[in-house]
């Protein structure tokens, strides 16, 4: 995970721990307090965006730093804009199946994103710009899908917050 | 006798929940009375042997819980409604009675029978196939009812039974009682002395991990006459009592 | 609610017609249990993502190799319980902290079954239905490639590895939930055995490293799948032997330390464990002593059965050339594509003195070098014997041009070389003359894949450099028509100590 850039099994490992980070900020998107919480005034919205915001800016700057001095494959901008499009695939679900599956997404997304790295070395490539870690840290259009993605996985989280169910959310 | 307690302490780290606890009782029902913090719960649990005593002795239906084979044997006689019912949502009625009374080792030829027999019981017949995230709060209490006695237990200990069910259901429920108390014992902890007074013939009031009374409902309705408050007799007596035993 | 009527009737006590039946009953009640939880299971649920992260991942990867059974089956070892892992790891943890996260838990520890037995009904439940969605992987691959494959059968154990990989994944996942039952443990838990898995492929390599016992890893690490592997020889189960040996005491040891816990079984529960983990770190021991045999595969001597390094019979698929080109029928379905790429030569050297009657393939001969580099030879010095390349159209991206232009670095070549040098070139001091480069160079038309023109594998020559009389002289004989060629060969091509007969003054002499 140390290598050059275009060294792919150097991008897949640091994937993996960026989808983990996602999928926690994903989950804990959840609230503990329930409907009451809901009950509250105007500064609930606000709290869930900040909330999401700080999450991943930590999750991405601890990433970083845990790779400090190290020449890491795909350095800030690709952990950035993974951990932004990850949480985003989260967020969204946790506004659509509630935040105990909130990390669906982002898990099912790795694997994805895995192979789509694989496919950069063993062509044919998968190209597309939604499938953001296989695209170069640089990439502007890999960056752009992500981001996309991440502002309306906060937007959804912010103005509906994690849905809950009454028992909670699945099956079991 | 189906329950002899002596003795019986419950400790928390250094809080004591349940300070020496004896009482004896056989078949009826016998109500367990007190405020929060009593250690109603926790004695219930120890008589559902979900926790062990810290020390005491503890005989259910004339084993001793603290061996395997026995707690087993306890076990499959027993029936427990906890305070706080978890559940799980994508079951429906009938397959979340039918998986206790497979936990309870019931023979699987009755299960069915006995399954459908316990939702009837708790008028919850009609909904048998409805999954469980649908239901009120009040049906899922009677749900919990109807896993505890699906396996028509012997020792019967609900806690909190009657929370969320409406006035015309918790008739229904005393009357259950009654029925059931006929042949097992039934103890029965709540905070509705009136759920005491219809259905109990025994009560019990803990206070701070200790019983300060042990008797029938009309001797506890004697004692409100000391210095109770309350609006209705049995109200007064369970004051009066907490008040005597704390001063 | 309703009182009932009738009191409940007393139980008798146990003897022993009575414990059998009990012990019937028992199990019956079981198998309602595992009814139950298979129908309320999340696996269920789940099943749609594994399905299309196959279909998405493995599934149109794995179909868009070569029909051959060794490389689809591979290559599916190679790619299935990645594609599981998430969903299979996520809903196993989902139901193992399902207790903890509904507030169950008191309920359930006040009933008489013990908790290690509620506890495997609802891991063997999320197991059935996991097996359930790998076993339809492997079929629709199987089945697929039944109808495509121009020879041979399934070989089974890239299935086994496989499915013996799910329970694994089921019982860490389950195991995590049940002993941290919080809401972030799912993703955790999967996260972490999907880090497992993914570092397992990465640090495996070499012929006797340890990591090669992830059940992901199927033959050589330094390999794979490669089209002459498992082809002519049997495929070798010493690996897939040491992988279910690790999955399943893995899977044991984390299903027995379930029970540690409980009182009763503690002594029992570490005993399976201990077997558990003691058959998983045999297999990881085994897995080290692998060596790489010379038909690509690992052997692990302590588990190899010297029988199953007897080749495989077959038929081979021969063309309709003037120089008839035989293969084992696993690459007939290549069969045009190499006769297209080398059928200017066949022409050209049909029936002339010393040509082969046929050109037939033989084994690879794989061998491990330092650095963990595999060289692959054979086909000997005869042109009457060749090897097909590993890269197959379809295999790793190669494209028909890629793979007609190795055939003429090799087949092409060989044939040519032999033909026009007659073996003569290798054992002269000098080797071959500018002439006879000219007319080898122009026999196989200057492959682009020649353009280094380097015939130092065999000759330890170039071809004509470019501008040089030769190269001239060769672009000329290269334009003409094989059958030209050939003609010109005819006259002009002597037979050296091949001959039986007249010494008449040869054209190579000449030539020089």
């Amino acid at each position: 995970m140390y290598g050059h850039w275009d060294d792919y099994g150097a991008l897949q490992m640091p994937l993996i721990f960026e989808a983990a980070c996602a999928a926690i900020i994903a989950v804990a998107a959840g609230s503990p307090f329930g409907e009451p919480e809901r009950a509250t005034g105007r500064w609930l919205p606000y709290l869930r965006l900040g909330t999401a915001v700080t999450l991943t800016g930590l999750a991405a700057g601890a990433l970083a730093a845990a790779g400090t001095g190290l020449p890491l494959a795909g350095g800030f901008p690709d952990i950035l804009r993974n951990v932004a499009g990850l949480t985003g695939i989260g967020l969204l679900c946790a506004t659509v199946l509630g935040a105990p599956l909130a990390w669906t997404g982002p898990l099912t997304y790795l694997v994805a994103g895995m192979y789509g790295l694989y496919t950069d070395w063993h062509p044919p490539a998968l190209g597309t710009p939604w499938l953001w870690p296989a695209r170069p840290p640089h990439d502007v259009g890999g960056a752009l899908c992500a981001a996309a993605v991440f502002a309306a996985g906060l937007a959804a989280i912010t103005l509906r917050g994690a849905r809950e169910r009454r028992g909670g959310d699945g099956p079991g | 006798m189906n329950v002899e307690i002596t003795d019986l302490t419950r400790r928390f780290g250094r809080n004591l929940a349940v300070a020496g606890v004896s009482l004896e009782t056989g078949p009826g029902v016998f109500g367990l009375l007190g405020p929060n913090g009593a250690g109603k719960t926790t004695l219930l649990r120890m008589m559902a042997t979900v926790i062990p005593p810290s020390s005491g002795r503890l005989r259910l239906l004339g084993r001793d819980p603290g061996a395997y084979g026995p707690r087993r044997e306890v076990r499959r006689r027993l029936g427990y409604l906890p305070q706080n019912l978890g559940y799980y949502p994508g079951f429906t009625v009938a397959e979340f009675v039918e998986y206790f009374a497979l936990l309870k080792e019931m023979p699987a030829a009755q299960v069915p029978a006995a399954v459908a027999t316990a939702v009837e019981r708790v008028d919850l017949g009609g909904r048998a196939r409805t999954k469980l995230r649908t239901l009120s709060g009040g049906m899922l209490r009677r749900v919990g009812i109807a896993q505890a006695i699906v396996n028509e237990p012997e020792l019967l200990l609900l806690d909190e039974p009657t929370a969320g069910l409406d006035p015309e259901q918790r008739v229904h429920f005393r009357a259950l009682l009654r029925d059931l108390g006929q042949r097992a014992t039934v103890v029965v902890s709540t905070h509705l002395v009136e759920d005491v007074g219809a259905a109990c013939s025994q009560v019990a009031l803990m206070d701070q991990g200790k019983i300060v009374f042990h008797g029938t409902p009309a001797e506890l309705t004697a004692r409100g006459t000391e210095r109770g408050t309350g609006d209705a007799p049995l109200e007064r007596g369970y004051t009066a009592v907490l008040a005597a035993a704390r001063s | 609610m309703t009182a009932a009527t009738a009191p409940a009737a007393p139980r008798p006590a146990p003897t022993g017609r009575s414990a059998r039946r009990g012990a019937a009953a028992a199990a019956l009640g079981s198998g309602r249990l595992l009814r139950l939880e298979l129908r309320r299971n999340a696996m269920l649920w789940l099943l749609p993502v594994v399905f299309a992260l196959f279909w998405y991942n493995g599934y149109r990867e794995i179909m868009a190799l070569p029909p051959m059974w060794n490389l689809r089956a591979m290559s599916l070892q190679n790619r299935l319980l990645f594609d599981l892992a998430v969903p299979v790891t996520a809903a196993a943890a989902w139901m193992g902290s399902r207790e903890g996260r509904r507030g169950i838990a008191d309920l359930v520890a006040g009933t008489a079954r013990p908790r290690w037995s509620r506890q495997l009904a609802g891991w063997a439940a999320t197991t059935a239905w996991a097996e359930a969605g790998c076993l339809a992987c492997v079929a629709v691959v199987y089945l697929m490639t039944a109808r495509q494959a121009s020879w041979g059968g399934p070989p089974w154990w890239p299935a086994v590895v496989s499915a013996a990989g799910v329970p694994m994944l089921t019982a860490i996942g389950f195991a995590a939930g049940a002993w941290f039952p919080g809401r972030f443990v799912t993703p955790l838990a999967t996260v972490v055995v999907f880090f497992g898995l993914a570092f397992g492929t990465q640090a495996a390599s070499g012929d006797h490293s340890y990591w090669q016992i992830s059940p992901l890893t199927a033959g050589a690490v330094d390999i794979g799948a490669a089209p002459g592997v498992a082809t002519f020889y049997r495929y070798l189960p010493d690996l897939s032997i040491a992988q279910v040996m690790f999955t399943a005491g893995l899977t044991v040891a984390v299903l027995g330390a379930l029970g540690i816990s409980a009182a009763r079984m503690r002594w029992l529960a570490v005993v399976i464990t201990a077997v558990g983990l003691t058959a998983a770190g045999t297999a990881v021991a085994l897995a080290g002593t692998g060596r790489f045999d010379p038909h690509g595969m690992i052997v692990i001597p302590a588990l190899h059965n010297a029988a199953s390094d007897q080749p495989v019979r077959y038929t081979p698929a021969c063309s309709h050339t003037p120089i008839p080109v035989c293969v084992h029928p696993a690459f007939a379905t290549f069969l045009p594509a190499m006769t297209a790429a080398v059928g200017p030569e066949l022409t050209e050297f049909a029936g002339l003195p010393g040509a082969p009657a046929r050109i037939s393939q033989v084994t690879a001969v794989y061998r491990q070098v330092s650095g963990n580099g595999i060289t692959v030879s054979g086909g000997g010095t005869s042109a009457a014997a060749f090897v097909v390349p590993d890269q197959v159209p379809g295999w790793l991206g190669t494209t028909g041009g890629e793979f007609a232009a190795q055939l003429d670095e090799g087949m092409g070549i060989q044939l040519a070389s032999d033909m026009i040098l007659g073996g003569d070139g290798q054992q002269s001091a000098s080797g071959p003359g500018q002439a006879q480069l000219a007319v080898i160079a122009g026999s196989v038309r200057f492959p682009s894949s020649v353009e280094s023109r380097d015939l130092a594998p065999l000759y330890g020559r170039l071809l004509p450099q470019p501008g040089i009389p030769a190269d001239r002289a060769a672009r000329r004989f290269a334009a003409l028509s094989p059958a030209a060629r050939h003609a010109w060969l005819a006259g002009h091509l002597g037979c050296g100590a091949r001959c039986t007969g007249t010494g008449t003054t040869t054209a190579r002499s000449r030539c020089r």
